[in-house]
């Protein structure tokens, strides 16, 4: 089969949330001997792309979401053990958690993933996480970015709290901060000083590309 | 220092140059809607500036309004600081809400030899509703009802802690007192009314959720709001009155009901109670819906209970059209013969859609196919161009939505909203049915309580699938059973024994918290 329409096709049963065709199409790949790093930058990731824009417009939820980064994971362990030594380009590190005091973490999920599928490497630290954990990972993984979620607004201040241990440490500028979830604003960014919201997980990667300069 | 002029209740206010519009018109009791506590996310606290300047808005203020608000000078008082003398429009008050508060009571056994008057409570986190009982025989001769007046201090449970977090002792010295005051109030009008001195008020008997026990009882509620969700107490509690603060004879008393959890308050146990699910021979779900979704389920021997985040989405809060449910508010949906009609509170033309509206609106989208079973609004391309829904579907750059009426849309946002909320309540129905191994088939009955559940048929409910389909036609309604409960335990030793060892009996589990959650609501999602 063309490289294109191939690639194009993992790429549709991604979109479609077809597990099994995403790893038929997969192994034709690798029998075909297409570089397997390849094939998840141009097909798989591209599949979700095209998920995230749909959840962006209101087409998918998170089911839908959900449900295709199950297909892509399934088509990256496939790949996995094809991919020649891991190149050595620099990769966006994630540390990412949902504050102490709360436990709902479905939003910090989507995050998670919509992270893992633009190639971020994501270091997920759970829920209820206790501030100064975050802050010990970020630093151990030289993270770029801290991504810290809530659903309940009662645990809005250890967002603030984390920030201000980070001024104590005099590394403040060694981490992006941001955070999202039910009960943020922006308003409430600006008010801690944190580097970025979004409404959504979409929007939050765009905006993480964005910072780090990334087309 | 500049002056604040208030059209709606002809109040004249000074305040400090840069002030906050939202905290001079709390500290002044003008009436001003704080949904979120001033996080600047809810859009709520409108208010229009007639005549003067304040500070410029910010660009995630001009977000949360219509360019039209915008022009006619609205603001949101969270975000607006006073720089010099101003007149302003606030808000109407909306307290002339109708609460809920007769229900069906059971037979039991009171006291005897019982003397001068009690008040039975159920505190809600939006209302309260009180009955003035004659101990001696049980004739409740006076009722009252409110909203709570906590709401100052923000709408939900979380947003009323976060405040004793921010605030500290004061906090809660405040949430205590606001409702504190309020009850005294219904209760000095409900004695004038009946002819009955404040002297003779011997017991009050208060069934709440376990956030506002804790607050009327002035005991701090901070652990309720952080994992792992322990308050400071579950067992019943009593205390003088005095105490409390609560009028009465000297020596009068106050009853409090137990607590299953920090989720599944007196409020639900005094609902279990009167419904009792204890000795049921049939297989009973019992559910009230609000900001969270609370249950109980009696099946196969067993009482199990959860909580889940529903969110404000079903009571008309984060909906774009949504609104009080006041005139002008749309109750009602109905899609037939290929046309859309809607019943309307009061005479006026439609402003908005009310909790029971969003319902009804979202489960008849479903059921003509505007809405898919993924929650995705159908494309307008998809259509044939003679197709009856043509006209009603909107598609612009801020995605579909359904026109039901001049100005008053459902977006595809709005119906995402109400997906969770019911993916939330139908995975913690059917995570229930699980744990005590019952079928839905096997489920005799679907109990709906609470003020809220009230206004919500069967249909909707089945509709929008926050129940089962196959449950259907297994709903009944019991009113406001937390009220029933405080009554009883008003009148009965024997009763408060018996709740107290339901508490007990009633098992609680989290959750978000189990095994496999989150594929469960996922699923839960699909309509």
């Amino acid at each position: 089969m063309d490289k294109n329409e191939l690639y194009g096709k993992i790429a549709d049963a991604v979109v479609e949330m077809e597990d099994e065709e995403v790893v038929e199409l997969c192994q034709i790949a690798i029998d075909e001997g297409f570089d397997a790093a390849e094939v998840i930058k141009e097909a798989l990731i591209k599949g979700m792309d095209k998920v995230s824009e749909l959840y962006e417009t209101g087409e998918y939820f998170l089911p839908e979401v959900l449900t295709a980064s199950f297909a892509l994971n399934e088509g990256v362990d496939l790949l996995k053990p094809h991919m020649k030594q891991e190149t050595t380009s620099e990769k966006v590190k994630v540390v990412i958690g949902v504050v102490e005091g709360d436990t709902h973490d479905i939003g910090k999920n989507l995050v998670k993933i919509m992270c893992e599928s633009a190639g971020f490497e994501v270091h997920d630290l759970g829920r209820d996480v206790p501030i100064d954990e975050f802050i010990r990972v970020a630093k151990e993984v030289e993270a770029d970015f801290i991504c810290m979620s809530t659903l309940m607004t009662t645990t809005m201040a250890g967002m603030k709290l984390l920030i201000e241990k980070l001024k104590e440490e005099g590394i403040r500028d060694k981490f992006m901060v941001m955070i999202g979830g039910g009960p943020i604003s922006q308003k409430f960014c600006d008010e801690i000083g944190a580097d970025a919201y979004t409404t959504d997980a979409a929007a939050a990667v765009r905006k993480m590309k964005e910072l780090k300069g990334i087309a | 220092m500049p002056i604040i002029q208030d059209l709606t209740t002809g109040k004249k206010v000074e305040c400090k140059t840069g002030e906050l519009l939202l905290a001079v018109l709390q500290r002044e009791k003008i009436y001003v809607n704080n949904a979120c506590n001033g996080k600047g996310t809810c859009g709520k606290c409108k208010v229009t500036i007639v005549n003067g300047e304040a500070s410029p808005m910010s660009e995630h203020e001009a977000g949360m309004l219509t360019t039209e608000e915008i022009n006619s000078g609205v603001r949101l008082a969270c975000m607006t600081e006073v720089t010099a003398d101003i007149t302003v429009k606030t808000q109407n008050d909306t307290t002339a809400m109708k609460v809920l508060s007769a229900g069906y009571i059971p037979e039991f056994e009171k006291d005897e030899g019982l003397t001068g008057y009690g008040i039975a409570i159920d505190i809600g986190t939006t209302t309260v509703a009180l009955s003035l009982v004659r101990l001696s025989d049980g004739e409740i001769v006076g009722k009252a009802a409110g909203m709570n007046s906590q709401r100052a201090f923000g709408q939900d449970v979380l947003t009323r802690i976060t405040y004793e977090m921010e605030a500290g002792e004061q906090g809660i010295t405040d949430l205590q007192k606001a409702v504190v005051d309020s009850t005294n109030q219904a209760v000095r009008t409900m004695c004038a009314e009946a002819k009955v001195e404040i002297s003779e008020i011997v017991a009050y008997s208060i069934a709440g959720n376990c956030t506002m026990t804790h607050m009327v009882l002035g005991v701090d509620a901070r652990s309720i709001g952080v994992a792992p969700y322990k308050p400071a107490f579950l067992e019943a509690q009593t205390r003088k009155a005095s105490e409390v603060g609560l009028v009465g004879a000297a020596d009068a008393t106050v009853y409090c009901l137990a607590q299953v959890s920090g989720y599944i308050g007196g409020d639900i146990l005094a609902g279990a109670y009167v419904c009792d699910l204890k000795h049921q021979k049939k297989n009973c779900l019992f559910l009230d819906i609000g900001t969270n979704g609370e249950m109980v389920l009696a099946g196969n021997g067993r009482l199990v209970s959860c909580s889940c985040a529903a969110g404000p989405a079903l009571e008309g809060m984060n909906i774009t059209s949504g609104m009080p449910a006041l005139p002008g508010a749309i109750e009602s949906v109905e899609m037939k013969d290929e046309k859309v009609s809607f019943g309307c509170i009061g005479e006026e033309a439609p402003k908005g859609i009310c909790g029971s509206g969003i319902l009804e609106v979202v489960a008849e989208l479903i059921r003509t196919g505007f809405v898919k079973p993924t929650g995705a609004f159908v494309k307008k391309k998809k259509l044939s161009e003679d197709d009856w829904r043509q006209q009603y579907l909107i598609e612009d750059e801020n995605g579909s939505a359904f026109l039901l009426a001049p100005g008053v849309m459902v977006t595809q946002k709005d119906v995402r909203q109400v997906q969770l909320a019911k993916g939330a309540i139908l995975s913690g129905f059917l995570s229930l049915l699980k744990q005590a191994q019952v079928t839905v088939e096997d489920l005799d009955e679907v109990i709906i309580a609470g003020q809220f559940g009230s206004h919500l048929s069967a249909q909707a409910l089945a509709g929008t699938g926050i129940i089962p389909k196959e449950a259907e036609d297994k709903v009944r309604y019991v009113g406001n059973t937390s009220k029933t409960g405080a009554y009883m335990a008003l009148l009965s030793h024997r009763v408060r024994k018996e709740m107290e060892q339901l508490a007990e009996d009633i098992n609680y589990f989290e959750l978000a918290e189990s095994e496999g959650y989150e594929q469960l609501f996922m699923e839960c999602m699909r309509f």
